[in-house]
């Protein structure tokens, strides 16, 4: 089975993730999942594609903390984050994150909040390619 | 020695992703900073985070050991 905390260049299958997350708990009632995906427009631009920059190490330790500190917090039974580097096309996957609890509330806090932190927290970088060039994205809506 | 990284847009104002610096005993992440900041202005200019060995630094008197591994980054993006 997969790490429950990955960076990777390939895409990955929700379906797997969510079956592995379920795998480790019988007792859990609630899944709430976040899917990042890359948007073909930006910035009043067009954007053909994304290439992710991270620096590796850190950004997997922080991922990993990231996960735990979710679990100690929001009282989960699992998570999962999963973050694509390398050129994502346009509509493909970039991140995913589930959160697995006994119930919604707790998932659904912990998947919102994961995401969050993520963007504040981990060092990754993403630049967007469209007809007028290459732009890094600095901001973190 | 000391190894400098860098990462994403400040790797490409700096035009590499990686330098070393000679060690010298008593030397603070200033001094790097003050360096390298002098040789690259728009580079640092965005730099927003500063990791040694990993950890976030805020100290910027903090005092390096040979060895040490300095990221500096600029302001997060992924997700």
């Amino acid at each position: 089975m997969n790490a429950p905390v990955r960076i990777q260049q390939a895409d990955f299958s929700q379906d797997e993730e969510i079956r592995a997350l379920r795998s480790s708990s019988k007792r859990m009632g609630g899944i709430a999942t976040f899917l990042g995906c890359a948007r073909d427009f930006s910035e009043g631009r067009n954007v053909s594609e994304i290439s992710f920059d991270a620096y590796g190490s850190m950004a997997l330790a922080e991922m990993n903390k990231l996960r735990n500190e979710a679990i100690e917090k929001f009282g989960l039974l699992d998570a999962r984050i999963v973050h694509r580097l390398g050129t994502v096309q346009c509509g493909e996957n970039i991140v995913f994150i589930a959160a697995g609890a006994q119930h919604r509330a707790p998932a659904l806090q912990a998947c919102h909040w994961l995401i969050d932190e993520l963007k504040q927290r981990v060092p990754i970088w993403k630049k967007e390619t469209t007809p007028q060039g290459e732009t890094w994205v600095t901001s973190h809506p | 020695m000391i190894r400098v990284i860098f990462f994403g847009p400040v790797a490409d104002c700096v035009q590499s992703r990686e330098m070393q610096l000679d060690y010298v005993v008593g030397m603070t992440l200033h001094d790097v900073i003050a360096q390298l900041g002098a040789q690259h202005p728009n580079a640092f200019g965005i730099v927003s985070f500063i990791a040694v060995n990993q950890n976030q630094v805020r100290d910027k008197q903090m005092v390096l050991q040979d060895n040490d591994e300095i990221a500096f980054m600029a302001k997060f993006s992924g997700g």
